[in-house]
């Protein structure tokens, strides 16, 4: 390979600072709980002001409300609960139909240039996002589009991939790799753009257990604040938060201790039913 | 065919793309100007010659790519066999044949950033009309991206209904594909949004 990796710093990988941030840590949710949160630089601050959503005329989120600061937040609830339209609005990829949205005090619907380096998302399907037929323009795309110069986003890329330990990739197309080499590249394209929060809606649903507990490996490379939503709470076992939705409600949120137990159970429960038969509607 | 990517890399990859389809240019205008037999044989096995130069694995990738094109040469040959001209049947097949080969070696050669910076150099006339160049290139990308995403949709339609079915399955999988071509833009539209749209580059600095 022709080009010299460049040396990483420290700080790569850290997101950006925001200015003006405060370092208080009493995050309270609904019912005025208070959540304990690691004090930590990188805890980010979501205010939910009774944010509804409706898809045609069926609300799928309604009257959330929620004020937090977290490093590791969890999301949970049945399919269909509303999780993975939570997630949407909280990347900014949508607005909500009713109430504030304010995730590290930017409205992310509104003002895009400064949600790309608030939030990243990662989407289940590696296939859905990525663009380019190799591993190191994917990579560099984000960054050309926070306003990097080509050779510079090239760079940066280069550093990612190095500090990922995956220089070696730089040139792979990336139709040959496996679905979760695939997730990693998503990952390494967003870690590049260091957002403040990274969303992972179910992004290692359906890859093998090898795989899913290497790619959470790397997710350690991260820094900056987590949101993982999925409706298994196993994998939310390194999250202090979590929010459990239920039908489009906030059922419950705090410590991940006391609300992954009881979701657990009343999932429990749930499964000895048989809702599996109604329709909507 | 448009999506293509070498297994290996090779010298040319170092070449500045603007160069290398420049020389496209040039030499497709040159098969296409010639009408000798002998010039077009020739010109073949230079062509394949340029792709053995970096070795065996290139050269079988290589020809992967061109299988596409023997029913277009079938045609060819068959309409100009039928018409009583074989030999001017054969010069068009070993011209389109050598043309296609090379494109595709630029191609191969080529990363798909690079030429996206060929086409903003052309289209900068045009920037000063108006046209929202970063919009063009990320375009550019996304049909490239889509045809070997959409031939496998096709095939898992394909299988789907084969599982079922006694039957091939024909016309009948245009409307679903339909279907999962638009469900396959809206996730991509998603993800592309969520990394800062087609719109442009935006004015924020990293720190
Ligand atoms: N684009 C859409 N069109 C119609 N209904 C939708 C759409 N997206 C989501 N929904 C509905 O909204 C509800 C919540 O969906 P979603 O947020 O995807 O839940 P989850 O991710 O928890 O499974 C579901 O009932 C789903 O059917
Ligand atoms: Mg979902």
């Amino acid at each position: 390979m022709s080009h010299p990796v460049p040396r990483l710093r420290a700080e790569a990988l850290a997101p950006c600072p925001i200015s003006g941030h405060r370092k208080r840590f009493d995050g309270t949710a609904t019912g005025g709980r208070a959540i304990s949160t690691q004090a930590d630089i990188a805890a980010a601050h979501l205010r939910l002001e009774q944010v509804s959503c409706r898809i045609g005329p069926r609300a799928v989120l309604e009257g959330l409300e929620l004020d937090l600061r977290f490093r590791a937040l969890g999301v949970v609830g049945r399919n269909g609960s509303g999780k993975s339209t939570l997630a949407r609005l909280l990347a900014g990829l949508m607005a909500p139909d009713a109430g504030q949205l304010r995730l590290c005090g930017v409205d992310v619907a509104a003002d895009r240039a400064a949600a790309l380096s608030t939030v990243g998302i990662l989407f289940q399907n590696p296939d859905h996002q990525i663009i380019f037929p190799t591993v190191l323009e994917e990579v560099a795309f984000g960054l050309r589009q926070q306003g990097l110069r080509r050779r510079d986003a090239d760079d940066a890329a280069r550093a990612v991939l190095a500090a990922f330990g995956k220089a070696a990739w730089e040139e792979a197309p990336v139709s040959t790799l496996s679905q979760g080499q695939k997730s990693l590249v998503c990952l390494m394209s967003i870690v590049a753009m260091r957002p403040r929060v990274l969303i992972l809606d179910e992004p290692f649903a359906g890859l093998d257990i090898p795989t899913k507990a290497q790619l959470m490996r790397y997710l350690g490379r991260y820094h900056g604040s987590v949101i993982h939503v999925s409706h298994a709470p196993e994998d939310l076992a390194d999250c202090e938060t979590v929010l459990w939705l239920e039908q489009g409600r906030i059922r419950d949120v705090g410590a991940s201790g006391t609300v992954l137990p009881a979701y657990l159970a009343e999932m429990t429960r749930q499964g000895e039913g048989d809702d599996i038969s109604d329709l909507p509607g | 065919m448009i999506s293509l990517t070498s297994p290996v890399r090779t010298r040319a990859h170092g070449w500045p793309a603007g160069l290398k389809l420049g020389l496209l240019v040039a030499a497709t205008v040159l098969l296409a100007a010639q009408d000798a037999l002998a010039f077009h044989l020739c010109a073949l096995a230079g062509t394949l010659g340029l792709y053995l130069l970096p070795g065996g694995r290139f050269f079988r990738a290589g020809l992967r790519a061109l299988r596409g094109l023997w029913p277009v040469a079938l045609i060819v040959l068959a309409w100009d066999g039928l018409t009583g001209d074989p030999l001017g049947g054969v010069v068009v097949v070993l011209r389109m044949v050598s043309a296609v080969a090379l494109a595709n070696l630029v191609t191969m050669t080529t990363r798909l950033s690079d030429m996206m910076e060929v086409v903003h150099w052309l289209g900068r006339p045009l920037a000063r009309l108006g046209l929202n160049l970063r919009a063009l290139e990320i375009c550019l990308a996304l049909v490239i991206r889509s045809i070997p995403a959409l031939s496998e949709k096709a095939g898992l339609l394909r299988r789907s209904w084969q599982a079922r079915a006694h039957r091939a399955p024909r016309w009948r999988l245009i409307p679903p594909l339909t279907l999962l071509a638009l469900d396959d833009a809206d996730h991509v539209a998603e993800a592309l949004k969520a990394r800062g749209g087609v719109a442009g580059p935006k004015t924020t600095k990293l720190p």
